[in-house]
């Protein structure tokens, strides 16, 4: 197995710890008051009911608490985020426009040579800004919209961000939201028309840079009846040692007949709170597919919320994450079942590591009116030693009496027979570990694009790798 | 205590979102005279040093319920089996009638390598409204196996609370035994500490859900002995527009080597206007463990319906008939024939699907 051993030593590992000095042309004070959700709306040239919009949010942040499940947020201080920062760079929509340590760093996570692999487009999120957009012209010949969120509330779909902006995950759904819906920047906007089957995934890759620099990014996709869309998120940040916040908003509307996938791996620096927010609804015969891996950040609040709100609507959900020292990720699912025979199928993998705590935390409802509907939850844990933790919360409320949930979980170890079989065919203790860590993770890998599961099989092995 | 709200019980051990409502419940409390209870402990004669080995075990309703229930003790009874020896206690049957108020604590020490059997009743004899608080804490000393077996069978206007406590020692077994099929409210908690080196725990419990029934379990096994092992089941059939809630969940804390904990949940609902909510839950803080988890919720499986109605049954018989299997595992255990026959004239009555 020496081959093996040598690729996960080739993984550059510098690529996830890089930093640029930062050169930000405008940039708000520490903390979050009026004045700076002011200034944030007028930078982007918000329309008024936006600013409004922030303006309501914030006293809605104002007024709510910290939730008081989950993992530990203390570690947190608004007070020191720099809420907004603005790259010093316009829109580009050449590549060769793009300053060059902004390039750099796009060059090492490997975006344009994604982009060459053909993918659709690159809305690349450096700092708060989007900061390289470019859509292939056969997407754009039919009739779909990927532009970034500002351009799309001022332009010309206006209308269509108007009408569905932060309408499925609302201000008041939690504190986070709240903030988000504050002083939010950036994100991308997809729009795909009735019956466009858009053959290759979208891309989207966010990054960030300045230390102590939140980001809240707004993703809005819509995807009318007969549309199909997959849609790729991938976030992958620089170590830093002051304290970091992602509240990030994920909104996806699927309509009637559409189908909607969207897969990210994120990955996140070691000191970043990742409390992001994601939901789909989905119309009459709507399938959502999700893919999910968590990876890095310090502490993450993540769980992907479908409704399923037409008849005959699916959704499918599958996820890992990976913990390991000093790492608490709290991640799962929620699903609320509306339309009558709807269905939703959840499959997650935790892996926990070196002292790191996973928890899947997960809720499926079933409602009075979703007559002959089903849902199946599967969850596996897997304990590689008795320092890490692992917890599984799955909620389940069912309101009907023909429709049949089923909820299954496992927890454990790695086998000491399955080491003890690879070791006595010539792999070290170490190696046979990562592999069968590996093919635990397999059912995940094998639903991401080739390249994000590439990624995905090396940031396993770089975690399990114990050797530095 | 929260005087306007009523006991906070059944905590869930790690907490989630509150608007499913499930993180705890509200139990009632009622006016009961205030007793001082380190007096009977004087009278039995169980001595204050045995006494304290109780006091420290937690309970599955948690500490409210048990300062209730201790501070308005009624009923009393400590049960002790010397080392050897092999018991089958006499039935403790509560009937409760004219507006009963009770509170039971029943305190059981299994000396080592002693075997006792406990069965516990509490059934209504009119259609008044009663309450009842039990508290029932077990200490299985070293090879030790205990039993306790459970049926409440309050009328529909009844409040009913079942907190059990439960330690479990090396090589010792406790074995619970639960019929939770009636009453307005009923409310179950119960904590085994496995701590003893292959400690074991077994939980059997069915419940029973129709009209306004609003039914609220909670059980923990928590691993902290090495080999230890813990299997808990739960069944029950809704109707009506019950209301019903189970936590469950397998604790394995940091030493507990090969320990193994096993749970599952099999819940049938025949009503569009009843309400289920399960949540198991395992914690695992410990590499070198085992621990699974299953829930079935909903409907009898098409195949198993399709192959009995197929065999000559109505779809009405094969649910009565499903449901009825499902309970069979902890019916058998109830022996005394009196009990027993009310149990079955309690189901015959109630069970009518349509």
């Amino acid at each position: 197995m020496a081959s093996s051993k040598d690729k996960v030593s080739e993984v550059n590992q510098s690529i996830y710890d890089f930093r640029y000095a930062e050169n930000a042309s405008y940039k708000t004070d520490s903390g979050l008051t009026e004045d700076i959700v002011r200034q944030i709306s007028k930078e982007k040239h918000d329309p008024d009911w936006m600013l409004d919009f922030r303006l309501k949010s914030l006293e809605i942040y104002n007024s709510m608490t910290i939730p008081e499940w989950g993992p530990p947020i203390d570690g947190l201080h608004m007070e020191d985020i720099v809420t907004y920062i603005k790259p010093n760079t316009d829109m580009k929509g050449k590549w060769d426009e793009v300053p060059d340590d902004i390039k750099d760093t796009f060059e090492k996570l490997g975006i344009p040579q994604a982009e060459r692999e053909s993918l659709a487009g690159v809305g690349a999120q450096y700092d708060s800004e989007v900061v390289y957009h470019n859509v292939k012209k056969e997407v754009e010949e039919q009739g779909v919209i990927y532009t970034d969120m500002e351009s799309a509330l001022t332009g010309e779909y206006s209308d269509i961000v108007k009408e569905h902006f932060m309408k499925l995950v609302p201000p008041t759904d939690h504190k986070f939201a709240a903030l988000h819906g504050a002083v939010w920047s950036g994100g991308s906007f997809v729009y795909v028309p009735a019956g466009v089957h858009v053959d290759i995934p979208l891309q989207s890759y966010f990054r960030l840079n300045a230390a102590g620099a939140g980001q809240f990014e707004h993703t809005l996709i819509v995807v009318e009846p007969g549309a199909y869309l997959h849609f790729i998120e991938g976030c992958s940040a620089p170590k830093y040692n002051v304290a970091n916040l992602h509240a990030g908003c994920v909104e996806l509307f699927v309509g009637d007949g559409a189908r909607l996938r969207y897969s990210t791996i994120e990955n996140w620096s070691k000191n970043m709170y990742n409390l992001n927010t994601k939901r789909a609804t989905v119309g009459k015969d709507g399938i959502m597919e999700w893919v999910s891996g968590s990876f890095g950040s310090h502490t993450s609040y993540l769980y992907p919320m479908t409704i399923l709100k037409g008849d005959n609507s699916k959704m499918e959900f599958t996820g890992i994450t990976f913990a390991g020292k000093g790492q608490q990720l709290d991640t799962g699912d929620k699903v609320v079942h509306i339309g009558k025979n709807t269905s939703s199928h959840i499959s997650t993998k935790s892996i926990s590591k070196d002292g790191g705590e996973c928890v899947y935390r997960g809720e499926v409802t079933i409602t009075e009116n979703a007559a002959n509907s089903r849902s199946s939850v599967n969850c596996d844990s897997l304990m590689l030693d008795s320092i890490s933790r692992s917890d599984t919360i799955p909620a389940m409320d069912i309101r009907n009496a023909t429709s049949d949930v089923g909820h299954e979980a496992k927890i454990g170890r790695i086998s000491d027979e399955a080491v003890f079989y690879l070791m006595s065919r010539g792999m070290s203790e170490e190696d046979a570990k990562s592999m069968i860590v590996s093919g635990f993770a397999e059912p995940v890998a094998k639903e991401l694009p080739l390249e994000y599961a590439v990624e995905m099989n090396n940031l396993i092995k770089l975690e399990m790798d114990t050797r530095d | 205590m929260n005087k306007n709200t009523g006991l906070s019980v059944n905590h869930l051990p790690v907490l989630t979102w509150n608007h499913i409502g499930i993180n705890e419940a509200q139990f009632p409390e009622t006016e009961l005279a205030e007793v001082e209870f380190d007096a009977c402990y004087e009278k039995s004669g169980f001595g204050k040093e045995i006494a304290e080995i109780f006091d420290n075990i937690e309970t599955g309703m948690g500490a409210e319920a048990v300062a209730f229930t201790m501070n308005h003790c009624t009923n009393p009874i400590f049960i002790r089996v010397k080392e050897g020896e092999k018991k089958v206690i006499e039935p403790l049957k509560y009937t409760f009638a004219d507006g009963a108020k009770v509170c039971d604590v029943t305190y059981i020490l299994a000396e080592k390598n002693s075997e006792v059997s406990v069965f516990q009743s509490y059934i209504s004899e009119d259609d008044t409204a009663s309450y009842h608080a039990g508290l029932t804490k077990i200490v299985a000393l070293e090879g030790a196996k205990v039993t306790l077996i459970q049926t409440q069978l309050l009328n529909d206007s009844s409040l009913h609370s079942n907190d059990l406590g439960i330690k479990i020692e090396d090589s010792a077994k406790v074995e619970l035994v639960q019929a939770e099929l009636g009453a307005k409210m009923d409310y179950v908690g119960c904590m085994a500490l496995l701590s003893g080196y292959c400690a074991e725990f077994v939980a059997d419990t069915i419940y029973y859900g129709d009209e306004k029934r609003k039914t609220d379990l909670n059980f923990i096994a928590r691993h902290t002995g090495k080999k230890t092992v813990s299997n808990m089941k739960a069944k029950g059939a809704l109707f009506g527009e019950t209301d019903k809630v189970y936590r469950g969940t397998i604790d394995f804390i940091n030493g507990c080597k090969k320990a193994k904990g096993d749970e599952s949940e099999e819940t049938l609902i025949f009503s569009d206007k009843a309400r289920n909510r399960t949540i198991p839950l395992i914690l695992c803080d410990e590499e070198d463990v085992v621990g699974n988890h299953a829930a079935t919720i909903g409907r009898i499986n098409e195949n198993r319906m399709f192959y009995l109605m197929s065999r000559g049954l109505s779809e009405n018989e094969v649910k009565e008939l499903v449901v009825r299997a499902s309970y069979e595992s902890v019916l058998s255990r109830i022996t005394d024939e009196e009990i027993r026959s009310k149990v079955d004239s309690y189901l015959e009555r109630r069970m009518i699907i349509e």
